[in-house]
Order: structure tokens, then C-alpha cells, then sequence
């Protein structure tokens, strides 16, 4: 480091899953160098899946990622049906359906109330010790109490289908390995209206902090960049569709077959982090870094899948148009996805084909190939490809999580915040509310 | 009195965390109970603040996850110091977990998997700057600190953690139950005389019978009794993720001599039917065998 250089060092970043530091290099006159978002460790799933039965592989698969086991179960599960030529009865693949929903529901209730809501309510200025989802459940308990029954439900519902809430077991190549019960189809039932209270109280938070937050919402990290989701005839998806690509004015310039992810996807591997960063391979890197996650999809799909949501994503391009490329506009889209989540549960709740028993091919013949499961991860598109021999063994596998798909434009948000507010001294001029949490 | 706490999260998927948020309502009861000094997943203190505790000044520090890295080795040496209790909190704490995996390959070999074989990179290389050096292999933390308390499962269910966390407020005697998977299953079980092993993906598993009995490989004999069954009642197969009971050394090995008594297979029909016997039958506890002890030893001569 020359003379006069400073490096501010975020260690680590906080209220995150995962494991990252952040890296803020300052020239001597003040200006933002580089921002570097340090991924500080991996732990070689793609090495140890290689001998395994392939079968195994989605109980393995779930250890990647404890807030989002349930999508790498399942796309897990679909790249060795792909790979074996295998189609689950369709009874099983409702049920899959319920057990993503249930999961996004909860991890997005998880992430609004608990890694997001506090810098709302304690404002971004508020004290360290302060901002924190357990001094919410002190100080606002109401707030707090919203969002226990919010994550509550969408885990309970999440261990119901997937025999545990965290690392499910049920999916197996052919279906799943048990039904879901009429008894337990009936008890998540007779909560549908307390959690459609629970999802408009939810909303209604959403707005109030959307309008008190709107000055930083449109001002800070309004970062373009292209957009990465899945979609099934254009509605907005998560378990099975067709990949989209927007272009950062919003022309989509890719809808492909996650199958053929690798002729639009490439990994680049920076010097100063284990994620590494993927892009659109026709635009190059950086030019072709993308977003994924919730604004990404809301941005990609034409429409939501459900009524209510499309109601609330109407409202959200109405005011920011389409794409958006405000950072902060993630959270209002988590919001808007949530409410899609728990309209696609009511459907399948009330689908009489839910309690099937008919779950479970009996004869699955594990043979010689490739395939390539994909869901949409609460954080973005989750890619699992595999490579199995004659008896059905994994010979190589390649994964694309969700954050590898989203991390570079993390890092591109934080260059413009870290500019705007170590350069421009933004955050001085912006307009916020009195916090809540003091 | 309001015990001092502190959570770090080694190399790990975080799945301890979510099961102790799992908690839920429970949570109203423990957290006015807790004053958190260090919880980067849920609250804004950074590292240096950890370090800046005074040592043993944290009552009671739970530590999840392996290490995998140089820094979750300092952190981990850093929570030991500053916590009067240690708690190794779920089964990669444990026991290494599923990433000692791994431990069958040299870093080398992990590293070219990871950065330079995939055809979806387009720079293979080996990320150097701000990002700390691997170690060689996994080992599980009690090998690298002195642990007070073991809590295993992957991850400990949350009345797992809710019991362990409770005893360790009130100060209440917190021991591992010695029992098995098996002493919690409510299947039927015969006399064990297993012809044929089948995988999950053939035919269908009767839902009231064992089902090792059925020819599916579930390890609730020869694990801890800690889950409640919670796979077997789902139907699905004991994968031994929460480890052996208390007392066993090394789990795989426990698991292949119970088979040997079972098993009415010749040897070259029972190594056809498992060609990865260390997936199979270690499955999150590889880096605390005697096996990869020894490989270890033998790649750090090479």
C-alpha cells in the first residue's frame, strides 16, 4: 500500500449467511479505489459428491447451505432424475413444489425480520448492539411476534413435507420417499387464515418502511446490471421453468433450458474470493455480471404466478418501472414474493392430489449420463449438474449456487454505495425517519 | 443473571443457526436470558470485538462448524480463550462433518476440482488476496481446543439446542443419552438376516417395518439416540448424521463390525453393494477416523 492509501476492513460482514469480509480501498485523496467482497471459505462439495451414489447426493447437497437446504435438495434430486431419464408421478412433484414455497416463505421471512428489518428500525446509524431481530422481539414485540409466526409456519411446513426443517431427506430419484399425511395437510390448513393475516400485516410493514426508506431507495447503490431468473411461461417461477436473461436496459437476451445453462453462464474467479463470480458468457466480465435473487426474478418474469402478488408487483413497477435496478428495492420484492408463496400454498394445501400416496416410481434404473437440476434458491438460481456411471455413481459434478450467481453484483452495489458515500458523502443528505429502536 | 453468550461460525452451512431460530416462540423464553457478545449472523459485533473480550469472559461460547481455513482455526482458538464453557455445537464441530469428506483427497486435488476442472470457468486459478490459506485437511475442533460440552447433529434439532442451552443457564447436569436411533424408531423389528442391499431409489419402503430389516442401509443402530428418529418417521433411512453414542471411537468401524453380524453376504458381495463405504458409512464424521487420521499422516510425509 502506498503512502496515504487507506483500507477500511469489514471483519466480518455481519448479519449475513455465509462467510464474507469486506475490503474498502481508499486513495489518499479520498477516492473509493475498489470494494472487494472476500468469500473466506469453501468447503469442496463439488470434490466429495464424486463416488457417491447418486442418490446420496441430495441429502448431501443440503449441507451446503443451512438457511436454503430445501432448493439444494431438490434441484439436487431433479439432475439425477435428468441425468437417469426419470419423471416423478406428478403428485410428487406437487409436494416438491409445497416444500420450495414453504422453505421461500420462510427464509424470506427469516431475511426481512431478521437480517434486514433492524437496519429499518434501529436506522442505518443506530447503535451496533441495538440492531438486531432479538432487540426487535424486545422492543417491538408486536413486529417481533409477525415475524416469528411468519418463520414459523414456512418451517414447520418446510419439516412436515421434508421429514426434518433443516437437511430434508424425503426426495428421492422417482419421487419421495413418504406422502404427505391428510392429518398434516389438515393442521397447515386451519392455519391458512392466521397466515394470510400474518402475510398482509407483512406487506403493510413493507409499504410503511418503503415510504419512510424511499429517499435511500432510490438514491443509493441504483447499480444496472444484468438479471438472472427462472420463469414458466412467463410467470415468475421457482421449482421448474426456463432461465431468462435481461440486458441492464431491460431487453431479455437469453431464455434457455437450465440444461443448456453452460452456454450462457461462465465463472470467473477473482484473486480475493472463494465464490467465484458468474456472468452472462455472451457479454463477457465484467460487462455480463448479473443479479439474481428477488428483484432479479421480479425483473425477469413478465408476471407473478398468483393474483395478489401480481397486484403488488404492478404497484412496485408503477413506481419504480422495470427493470429496477435499486438495490434496496430487494426487500420489497422479497415481500412481493412472499405473498406469492403463501398463494402457492393455499393451492397446493387445497389440491386434493397433495395427500396422494401415488409418490414413488417403484422401478428407477440408474444409468450412464448427465443431468442438470435447477430451482430458484430464495437468493437466486441454484444449479446442480452431474455427471453418474453405469451403476449410477457420480463421476463429476458441477454446482452454480445462488450467491455465485449474485456475488459480483454485490460487489459492483457496494463500489457505487461505498463511492457515493465516501466520495459524494450521500448519506448525510438523504432523507430518513426517527428510528424505532433506540 | 443474564448469562454472557457467544455463537462463531466456522466453515459450515450455518444449518445450527437456522435450527436454533427454529425455536421460534421459544425464543421469547431464552433471549431476555442471553446477552450476546458475539453472533455475526444475527448481531453487528465484529471480530475485533471478540477479540477485545477480556478472556473467560464469555460464559458460554457455541462454536459451529470445521476448519477449514487458517482464519476459522483463530477463531476458533479465540473463542477457547475467552469462553469459560465451550460448547462444540452440532456434528461439523464435532466431528468434522460432511466437508471431512474431503479428508480422502489431498488440498491439491480439492482445489483442482473446484477451481480449475469446471468447463463453466473461464481463469482457473487460486484465489490469494484477503482470503486466507486452507488447511490440509478437516480435523474436528476438540483435536485443535479443549471442549467442555459436545452437542452433535447436523444440526442438533432445536429442542436438541433449547435442552442444552436451558441446562447451561440454570447449570443443570447436561449429559448425551446413550441410547441409539434405533431405541426411538417405533418400526417393527425381526431378527436381522439381510440377503441383498437395496438403494432408496428401488422399490418402496414399508412404512411400519425396519428398515435396515427391508435391505436399506439406515444406521439408527449405531447412532446416537438424539433425534428422535426424526428420518426413519419420515421414511426415510438413518444416515448417521448426529454420530455414534457416546463411547464409540470411531463410528464407520463400529458400523461395519455390527454389519459383519448381520449381513448374510459373502465379503465380495458386500463390497459390491457399498463401492463407497466411506460416504456410506461416515458420513459426517470421516475426519474423526482413525482412517483418515492415518491418510493424514500419510499424505503430510509425501
Amino acid at each position: 500500500m502506498t503512502d496515504g492509501e487507506r483500507t477500511i476492513k469489514i471483519e466480518p460482514v455481519t448479519r449475513l449467511e455465509g462467510h464474507g469480509d469486506l475490503t474498502i480501498r481508499l486513495t489518499k485523496t479520498g477516492k473509493v479505489k475498489d470494494v472487494q467482497f472476500n468469500v473466506t471459505s469453501t468447503r469442496f462439495f463439488e470434490k466429495f459428491l464424486e463416488g457417491r451414489f447418486a442418490e446420496e447426493a441430495p441429502i448431501l447437497a443440503p449441507r451446503i447451505c443451512g438457511i436454503c437446504p430445501v432448493p439444494h435438495h431438490l434441484a439436487s434430486v431433479k439432475a439425477v432424475e435428468a441425468a437417469w431419464d426419470v419423471t416423478p408421478p406428478p403428485a410428487a412433484v406437487k409436494v416438491r413444489r409445497l416444500h420450495i414455497n414453504a422453505k421461500q416463505l420462510s427464509s424470506h421471512g427469516l431475511h426481512f425480520f431478521a437480517l434486514a428489518a433492524p437496519d429499518f428500525l434501529a436506522g442505518p446509524f443506530g447503535d451496533p448492539a441495538k440492531r438486531n431481530v432479538a432487540e426487535i422481539i424486545k422492543a417491538l414485540p408486536d413486529v417481533g411476534k409477525l415475524a416469528l409466526h411468519v418463520m414459523q409456519f414456512g418451517q414447520d411446513l418446510s419439516g412436515s413435507v421434508g421429514g426434518r426443517p433443516v437437511h430434508p431427506v424425503t426426495s428421492v430419484p422417482g419421487g419421495l420417499l413418504s406422502p404427505f399425511s391428510e392429518e398434516k395437510r389438515d393442521a397447515f390448513l386451519k392455519q391458512l387464515d392466521s397466515l394470510k393475516e400474518w402475510t398482509t400485516a407483512t406487506v403493510e410493514l413493507a409499504k410503511k418502511v418503503i415510504e419512510d426508506y424511499w429517499d435511500p431507495i432510490t438514491k443509493l447503490a441504483v447499480v444496472p446490471t444484468y438479471y438472472l431468473g427462472t420463469h414458466k411461461s412467463g410467470n415468475l417461477e421457482i421449482y421448474d421453468g426456463q432461465i431468462r436473461v435481461m440486458d441492464p436496459e431491460g431487453k431479455i437476451v437469453a431464455d434457455f433450458k437450465p440444461k443448456d445453462y453452460r452456454k450462457h453462464l461462465g465463472e470467473h474467479i477473482p484473486d480475493h474470493s472463494y465464490a467465484t463470480h458468474t456472468f452472462y458468457l455472451p457479454a463477457g466480465y465484467p460487462e455480463g455480471v448479473w443479479r439474481a435473487n428477488t428483484l432479479a426474478r421480479c425483473n425477469i418474469a413478465d408476471r407473478m404466478a398468483t393474483p395478489l402478488a401480481q397486484e403488488a408487483l404492478e404497484e412496485m413497477r408503477a413506481k419504480l418501472g422495470r427493470p429496477i435496478h435499486a438495490t434496496f428495492a430487494y426487500h420489497w420484492a422479497r415481500v412481493i414474493e412472499m405473498v406469492q408463496a403463501v398463494e402457492e400454498i393455499e393451492m397446493l394445501l387445497k389440491d386434493p392430489d397433495i395427500v396422494s400416496t401415488d409418490v414413488k416410481l417403484s422401478d428407477v434404473q440408474p444409468k450412464k449420463g448427465n443431468g442438470v437440476g435447477c430451482v430458484e434458491a430464495p437468493r437466486g438460481t441454484l444449479i446442480h449438474h452431474y455427471w453418474t456411471d453405469e451403476k449410477g455413481v457420480i463421476t463429476a459434478a458441477n454446482l452454480i449456487v445462488a450467491t455465485n450467481n449474485n456475488i459480483a453484483g454485490i460487489e459492483k452495489s457496494l463500489l457505487e454505495a461505498a463511492k457515493q458515500i465516501f466520495e459524494k458523502r450521500a448519506h448525510e443528505s438523504l432523507k430518513l425517519p426517527e428510528p424505532k429502536i433506540r | 443473571m443474564t448469562k454472557r453468550v457467544a455463537f462463531a461460525q466456522l466453515s459450515s452451512c450455518w444449518g445450527c443457526d437456522q435450527s436454533l431460530v427454529d425455536l421460534h416462540f421459544s425464543l421469547l423464553e431464552v433471549l431476555p436470558q442471553l446477552e450476546i457478545l458475539y453472533w455475526p449472523a444475527v448481531v453487528d459485533f465484529k471480530l475485533k470485538d471478540l477479540e477485545g473480550l477480556p478472556d473467560k469472559s464469555v460464559h458460554v461460547g457455541f462454536v459451529e462448524g470445521s476448519c477449514r481455513t487458517e482464519n476459522d482455526l483463530h477463531l476458533l482458538k479465540v473463542m477457547r480463550e475467552k469462553s469459560k464453557l465451550l460448547v462444540a455445537w452440532g456434528s461439523c464441530s464435532c466431528f468434522g462433518g460432511v466437508q471431512g469428506l474431503g479428508n480422502q483427497w489431498t488440498l491439491s486435488q480439492l482445489t483442482d476440482t473446484k477451481f480449475f476442472k469446471p468447463e463453466t470457468v473461464v481463469n482457473p486459478r487460486l484465489p490469494t488476496e484477503n482470503v486466507p490459506a486452507f488447511l490440509d485437511k478437516v480435523a474436528p475442533n476438540p483435536q485443535h481446543v479443549p471442549f467442555d460440552i459436545i452437542l452433535p447433529g447436523c444440526p442438533p434439532s432445536s429442542k436438541n439446542t433449547f435442552d442444552a442451552v436451558t441446562a447451561l443457564l440454570t447449570g443443570a447436569p447436561f449429559d448425551l443419552p446413550q441410547k441409539t436411533v434405533c431405541d426411538q424408531c417405533t418400526r417393527t423389528r425381526e431378527e436381522k438376516r439381510i440377503k441383498k442391499f437395496r438403494r432408496t431409489h428401488e422399490g418402496k419402503i414399508d412404512p411400519k417395518k425396519c428398515i435396515l430389516d427391508q435391505g436399506y442401509l439406515c444406521l439408527g443402530f449405531a447412532t446416537i439416540g438424539f433425534c428422535g428418529a426424526q428420518c426413519p418417521a419420515a421414511n426415510a433411512p438413518c444416515k448417521g448424521c448426529f454420530g455414534p453414542p457416546p463411547g464409540v471411537k470411531d463410528h464407520g468401524a463400529k458400523i461395519i463390525s455390527a454389519l459383519g453380524g448381520i449381513v448374510e453376504m459373502e465379503p465380495e458381495e458386500l463390497r459390491a453393494a457399498f463401492p463407497d463405504p466411506i460416504g456410506s458409512f461416515y458420513f459426517v464424521d470421516y475426519a474423526a477416523s482413525y482412517l483418515s487420521r492415518i491418510t493424514s499422516k500419510e499424505d503430510s510425509k509425501k
